[in-house]
């Protein structure tokens, strides 16, 4: 085996910085959608509206029952077939919300469901209405239960965005991708991104601790 | 009392017409009817799984009825008579009726993620659409009422179970109900702390307030009930004046009752009634 070339990784780190970015900002904005979605789907999945709770059902068996990056390839080579076009990028953006939001809606449903009944019995004994139990009362207190899982979700989501150069997004896998087709250096510049990706991670998992902390 | 509705004859503020409550096939609540007037304070005792507190909870529409009908003054809490039909209330108008009663319950049920303060002005706020001032202005009066203002702003992890109760109650009264129901509201209370929820419940009764409560207090329902409701197997075995029921009971199981609750050894030789649901 050769030795170790630094100077692959030092030639590759530019690059790699770059794809960092792409992949941070896809992945903060999947984070926000993904989470929206998630919320709303969640509260839909335990209300009362029978329709709406049937269609968020199908949802989360499908992002469930099939891989990522078929639900990527759906999105990007599907939505020009019913006339949205959109970016790689947004492609990408749209595809990991997607993803991640049927898995948050899970997780805001089972943190509701943990909660004691009387909580709601309460609220209606006071005269709310279903809605206003579930955003002022259940909803609140479920957010500390929640923390923990959505954590895991975002790191998955992070990971998951390495998915994305399968479309040619330049995010940070991708960005490797292309020095290792340049430089014949795969051992190297793989060691290079999953240090990447740890420290993304890294960091990822230190603010939730901190906004866990808050929450109790 | 503005709204007494049309009617001549001064209606009963509760009226509870062949109330049923089935569980699976089990009728926990069994055709009972009832009418509590204005001012009164009736106790519900019975042994547990007599039915008590699913008839309490039927009342308030937290539980659904099987069957039957309840008025609470004047209004039909199932929904609306059009053409002689029943049209049943959609549950945003359930919610709204159900601002008639409060309830307190047996295990306090405070809203864990508010302070006491915010647990009572909540209702007042969201619900009734008071501004904030006024909701807590309101709120901090009745958790003075409570004797409470020292404990304002207090999650109720941080409060006593005597405590929380209390907030509890100073939460259903600033709904202004015009018909209080307590289930159990004692039972889950550490026995030094008993007291003090009881005479706050006194207090209500001494401001005219109508109340049923589900309880296990004898000494107190005697003292403070108006009327006793004996309930068993899911039906009123007796339902008297207070002092009557005390002196006198009238059938073998509401002795029986009483002779357990007092402490003695009567063996339950007689207590073959139906079974418990």
């Amino acid at each position: 085996m050769n030795a170790f070339d630094w100077g692959a990784i030092w030639y590759a780190v530019p690059y790699m910085l770059q794809g960092a970015v792409v992949t941070l900002e896809i992945s903060i904005l999947a984070m926000v959608f993904g989470t929206v979605i998630g919320i709303v789907c969640g509260l839909v999945s335990v209300s009362r509206v029978g329709p709406l709770r049937w269609l968020v059902r199908v949802y989360v068996y499908f992002v469930r029952g099939t891989p990522a990056l078929v639900q990527l390839f759906l999105v990007y080579f599907a939505l020009p077939e019913i006339g949205i076009y959109v970016s790689a990028f947004w492609g990408g953006v749209i595809a990991l919300s997607f993803n991640a939001g049927g898995f948050i809606a899970e997780i805001v449903r089972a943190a509701i469901g943990s909660i004691e009944p009387g909580q709601t019995e309460a609220a209606l004994s006071i005269g709310m209405t279903d809605r206003q139990g579930l955003l002022l009362i259940l909803l609140p207190q479920s957010l500390r239960q929640m923390a923990p899982p959505l954590t895991n979700e975002l790191i998955t989501l992070v990971k998951g965005s390495s998915l994305l150069s399968a479309i040619s997004i330049a995010e940070l896998t991708r960005s490797a991708q292309m020095i290792i087709a340049e430089r014949f250096t795969p051992f190297e510049i793989y060691a290079a991104l999953a240090v990447f990706y740890l420290i993304m991670i890294s960091a990822l998992a230190r603010a939730s601790e901190y906004v866990e902390k808050r929450l109790a | 009392m503005p709204d007494a509705g049309p009617a001549a004859v001064p209606a009963p503020l509760l009226r509870v017409l062949g109330l049923s409550k089935i569980f699976g096939d089990i009728p926990v609540v069994d055709r009972v009817t009832l009418e509590v007037a204005t001012g009164e304070i009736v106790m519900v005792i019975g042994p547990s799984g007599a039915g008590k507190s699913t008839m309490l909870r039927c009342i308030n529409r937290i539980e659904t009825p099987s069957e039957g009908e309840i008025w609470v003054a004047g209004v039909n809490m199932a929904g609306e008579l059009r053409d002689g039909r029943l049209v049943p209330d959609a549950r945003a108008v359930t919610a709204r009726k159900r601002r008639l009663t409060g309830m307190v319950f047996q295990r306090f049920n405070l809203f864990t993620h508010l302070s006491a303060l915010d647990n009572v002005a909540i209702g007042p706020r969201r619900v009734l659409g008071m501004p904030a001032a006024a909701a807590r202005a309101l709120a901090l009066e009745h958790l003075d009422r409570m004797k409470l203002s020292a404990h304002v702003d207090k999650r109720p992890i941080q409060l006593s179970g005597g405590q929380q109760q209390r907030v509890a109650i100073a939460r259903a009264l600033a709904m202004s109900p015009q018909l209080m129901l307590f289930d159990e509201p004692t039972s889950a209370l550490d026995p030094e702390l008993v007291g003090e929820v009881l005479e706050a419940i006194r207090g209500l009764a001494r401001d005219g307030l109508t109340m049923i409560v589900v309880t296990h207090e004898m000494q107190f329902a005697r003292e403070v009930g108006t009327r006793v409701v004996f309930m068993d197997g899911g039906r009123i075995v007796e339902d008297r004046p207070s002092a009557d029921f005390f002196a006198t009971p009238r059938h073998e199981r509401a002795r029986e009752f009483l002779r357990r609750i007092h402490g003695g050894a009567a063996p339950a030789l007689t207590a073959a009634g139906p079974p418990p649901g």
